[in-house]
């Protein structure tokens, strides 16, 4: 009788064991999936303005999400989620770099001309911006996107990149200035962006 | 550097000058501290310039946003469900590996403690083999084997008889101690006789004459063979012996 008692605890403890971890694994999965769904178009975003490689950033962005299913349990706050991943994809990118010597400037001006066919006045003016935005350099261009499409302070921006805020300050300064310049250099350009 | 520390100590903090309304409105066009908005109510030309700033910023982010792929979504849960997949077949395969390998042992141990012999000499796993099989064959069996057949099962053994040596009932192969030996049973006085044909085997020790209270039993050693032949005690295994003995012809 008591042996019979004996079995029955071990099995009771063998049945939650195995629920109690398909139970965190299925919040896992709740949680990557409300992440992907969320992020996944702001982080593919970041980085093809990193890359100018549409291609390059899918393979970044998966690589990026991969990783942090593997990491998920080391997110503690769900609102820290995006810079989180940002900061693995521009690790992950930088990874990159270490594989294959790929030199910034080489980068074509083909790749970033969107294929579509139709094209509105707002899509011209879109691409048009897009390739000056693509033609700053790297290190003006990284804080701008941050700023712009992540809504980003200087100060997160100074964490996340590692810098100094008054550099980052006087980059995003530089970066608009640059592209205010190139909009005024282009009169045609000119016109239609602010004619609009 | 100089000009803007001499305008901040001139000028209150909310009359900034024009280079560094500029540089604070192109650095963050919608930061809304105090002293910009001040600023801006101040001046109409620097509300314009951080109007036209945000406008601009606005454009600068529809510019951004460029199409994401429709399909990334999919394929990023895709991608971890199949790795987080690939994780568990990997620990199901090790279980299954861990089962393998128990199963492999379990089989090593079972065959081990089957086939190895806990018996040391022909006889007395003669006797045993004889005593397990004896509700399977009765002195009363009309069924008989023919020598034809008989012979054909002794050519594993290259052996041949050259004419029955009585009633034969029966004769299979069979395991004689994890050997493929035959069994012959023949209808003998009172009971049956068994009669085996086994490959000469160095585990087990050849035993001239064997016997317990029932059945008696003797061997023959030929050069590939031994023949055994046990019977109870009313039979006389040496007239058998040499029947066998005189019939049996043994080719290379």
């Amino acid at each position: 009788m008591k042996i019979f008692g004996n079995k029955k605890t071990t099995a009771q403890v063998l049945d939650t064991e195995p629920s109690k971890n398909s139970n965190s694994m299925a919040t896992k999965q709740v949680r990557y999936e409300a992440l992907v769904k969320a992020l996944h178009g702001d982080l593919y975003r970041y980085g093809y303005w990193l890359t100018h490689d549409k291609q390059v950033a899918e393979d970044l962005v998966q690589e990026t999400f991969l990783r942090a299913w593997r990491a998920l349990d080391s997110l503690k706050d769900e609102k820290a989620a995006k810079s989180w991943l940002i900061t693995i994809l521009r690790r992950e990118n930088a990874r990159r770099f270490e594989r294959k010597r790929f030199d910034m400037s080489e980068y074509e001006e083909a790749s970033i001309i969107d294929t579509q066919s139709t094209s509105t006045e707002q899509e011209i003016e879109n691409r048009w911006l897009r390739d000056k935005i693509a033609q700053l350099p790297p290190e003006y261009s990284e804080p701008l996107v941050l700023q712009v499409l992540g809504g980003y302070s200087g100060e997160d921006i100074a964490s996340m990149l590692n810098l100094n805020k008054n550099t980052v300050m006087t980059r995003l300064f530089r970066a608009r200035n640059q592209l205010k310049d190139a909009l005024e250099k282009e009169p045609e350009k000119v016109r239609i962006i602010h004619e609009r | 550097m100089k000009d803007s520390t001499m305008s901040e100590n001139a000028m209150p903090a909310s009359k900034m000058d024009d280079l560094e309304f500029r540089r604070n409105i192109y650095a963050a066009p919608s930061r809304q501290d105090k002293d910009i908005i001040a600023a801006q109510k101040a001046d109409p030309a620097k509300k314009k310039l951080a109007q036209e700033l945000c406008q601009f910023d606005e454009k600068l982010k529809q510019a951004m946003k460029v199409p994401v792929p429709d399909d990334l979504c999919h394929k990023l849960l895709l991608r971890q469900t199949l790795a987080s997949h690939q994780q568990e077949k990997r620990k199901t395969r090790f279980h299954l590996a861990l089962a393998a390998s128990v199963a492999i042992v379990a089989g090593l141990v079972v065959n081990y403690l089957q086939f190895s012999s806990s018996y040391t000499n022909l006889g007395d796993y003669a006797l045993a083999h004889v005593y397990h099989e004896a509700n399977y064959f009765s002195n009363n069996d009309n069924t008989r084997i023919s020598l034809t057949s008989l012979n054909k099962k002794m050519t594993t053994f290259n052996g041949n008889f050259n004419e029955p040596m009585g009633e034969l009932i029966s004769a299979d192969y069979c395991r004689f101690d994890g050997m493929k030996s035959l069994h012959l049973v023949f209808q003998g006085l009172t009971d049956t006789v068994t009669v085996f044909i086994v490959p000469k085997a160095e585990h087990l020790a050849f035993a001239d004459k064997f016997s317990d209270d029932k059945l008696q039993g003797e061997s023959l050693s030929f050069e590939h063979a031994n023949v055994l032949v046990v019977a109870d005690k009313n039979e006389s295994l040496s007239q058998w012996q040499n029947v066998i003995n005189d019939n049996i012809t043994w080719s290379i």
